[in-house]
């Protein structure tokens, strides 16, 4: 398998309009899979040989049951883990090979949500969203600029003094969506982020995430809430045993083979 | 140079957190005491030192059996020495008069016998005067037959500056007591205020924040810690200077000849500086390790 040398820096090149835009690039897929390995304990790996393409774009859910490596799947992609083996390649990079400096700057190109949102309750919704844009150094009337129109877009215009602790769940995880896709990133992650919310609430974020998904944004959505897969016909990853099991037109689809674990 | 979301940030960590902040200052204050005491005293001793070093003064004590004729003859041979500006004859009545009025206890001299006071030649010194001219002067003069003894104020002099090199060894110790203290203050603090702001710190490496940004914050309060501890402590010091000086200062002024001053600004201004740097650098090594995210 070949080897990728240690990246110093993760600078993307698929901006439009930017200086160091590279059509070529801009037309690999977004996200590579390759042979990946991961295992906390030895003997019982949680991903063997898993591999994956996910186009530029697309809308894709990653489900299985508890412990089939969802969230381990999220977690090396924003680098909280490292691949035992294989590559995963993001905007053509190798994620596993990049260097602890340069973490920060691959980070910068995705937006991450996490089931339990974490926000800093002491801050207000707007600190929370703006701290997304403050860690690039954006001048301070365009933070206030960008983070009003993110929380506008989420539903919450208005709402950003508040502090994130006195807000309802719903209320949290769309500042949380909210601080995802302030830095318009190429690709946002979902771990589980309807896990803490109620039915129709868990409707209403996939809708937000959906209506992100229109702009042109690339979403991964780990769940393993069935009703979320059953309403929405779109692809789906299922992991099971440690590799990736493709369902391109969802679970409703006559190709979906019900033995997958569910 | 720090940007408006440190500055921010660090603010709003040290409102939220300001109960932990206050006891650290204070802590930090307490030590700094004693260190600004020290100092104190040592920036005293150095004054008395200084005057006493350029008193501009000897006195040359006659013999008992010290004729008239004697004296006007040292007299005029002393001032006739370059940097003697004047040479007083005082009897030994008038030097039990004149220590009477300084102490004000006539009743307290009338035990004293009445040879306890000699009689002397109390010269005044130009202060630019070479000590080495001034000690060969010393030294002809105890050769010469109506002379007892010559007082200069060197014995004194040496001995203050032993006092002084004391002092100044107990402020370096002091100083180490002070820098342990602060590293081991603002350190504490700092993990106990890093853990309670971990999601904050969790949150910002999330977002793709460098350590340098996750730091700053945190080593600016740590930084202001140190400061505040060394302004409290100067405050402390400053009060209670004033409140000592009031009752002790003519005592202090009769006995050394200078009257007690305050530390001077550089050194109050070196210690406010001391307490930021050594609160900073307690900060960055109390923050080695993140949260791993």
């Amino acid at each position: 398998m070949p080897r990728s040398e240690p990246v110093d820096r993760f600078r993307p090149m698929l901006r439009a309009g930017s200086a160091r835009f590279s059509r070529e690039a801009a037309q690999r897929p977004i996200l590579v899979f390759e042979d990946v390995f991961k295992s906390y304990e030895q003997g019982s790996p949680v991903l063997r040989g898993m591999s994956l393409v996910i186009e530029r774009g697309e809308f894709v859910f990653v489900t299985g049951p508890s412990g089939s490596g969802k969230s381990t799947l999220l977690r090396l992609l924003y680098r909280a883990e490292t691949v035992d083996d294989g590559r995963i390649l993001f905007l053509g990079r190798d994620v596993a090979r990049l260097r602890a400096d340069a973490v920060p700057f691959l980070r910068r190109n995705l937006g991450i949500v996490f089931q339990d949102f974490k926000l800093v309750p002491s801050w207000t919704a707007s600190e929370n969203v703006a701290v997304a844009l403050e860690v690039l150094g954006l001048p301070p009337r365009l933070v206030r600029a960008r983070v009003g129109e993110a929380l506008e877009r989420v539903g919450l215009g208005g709402r950003g003094d508040a502090p994130a602790a006195v807000l309802s769940g719903g209320e949290q995880q769309r500042v949380a969506v909210a601080r995802a896709i302030v830095g318009e990133p190429a690709l946002i992650l979902a771990d589980e982020p309807t896990g803490n919310l109620d039915p129709q609430l868990a409707i209403d974020v996939l809708g937000l995430f959906e209506e992100i998904h229109e702009g042109g944004t690339t979403v991964l959505f780990a769940t393993h809430d069935r009703t979320l897969l059953e309403v929405r016909p779109r692809r789906v990853v299922v992991l099971d045993d440690g590799k990736a099991i493709d369902v391109p037109n969802g679970i409703s689809s006559d190709e979906y083979d019900n033995r997958l674990p569910l | 140079m720090l940007s408006v979301t440190t500055t921010r940030r660090a603010r709003q960590g040290m409102v939220r957190e300001w109960r932990l902040h206050a006891l650290s200052v204070f802590s930090l204050a307490v030590a700094f005491v004693c260190l600004g005491a020290a100092l104190l005293v040592v920036t005293n001793l150095v004054a008395a030192q200084d005057r006493w070093a350029h008193a501009g003064r000897a006195s040359v004590y006659l013999k008992d059996g010290a004729s008239q004729d004697d004296v006007d003859a040292l007299r005029a041979a002393l001032l006739r020495v370059p940097g003697v500006t004047g040479a007083r004859y005082v009897s030994s009545g008038d030097a039990r008069v004149e220590f009477g009025r300084e102490i004000d206890g006539r009743d307290a001299l009338a035990g004293l016998p009445a040879d306890a006071f000699p009689a002397s030649i109390e010269l005044d010194v130009a202060p630019d005067m070479p000590d080495t001219d001034l000690h060969d002067v010393v030294a002809k003069m105890r050769l010469l037959p109506a002379v007892d003894d010559v007082e200069t104020y060197q014995s004194w002099t040496e001995r203050l500056a032993r006092l002084v090199r004391g002092g100044v060894a107990a402020s370096a110790l002091l100083a180490v007591v002070v820098l342990a203290a602060v590293l081991a203050v603002v350190g504490s603090t700092m993990r106990l205020v890093l853990q309670r702001r971990r999601t904050e710190v969790e949150v910002l490496k999330l977002v793709g924040a460098t350590d340098a940004f996750v730091k700053k914050p945190f080593v600016v309060e740590g930084s202001l810690q140190g400061a505040l501890g060394a302004v409290g402590a100067v405050a402390l010091l400053g009060l209670l200077f004033l409140m000592v000086r009031g009752r002790l200062d003519s005592e202090l002024a009769a006995l050394v000849g200078v009257e007690p001053s305050f530390l001077p600004w550089p050194v109050m201004g070196g210690m406010v500086v001391l307490g930021a740097i050594l609160g900073a650098a307690a900060s960055l090594a109390s923050l080695r390790r993140l949260v791993a995210v």
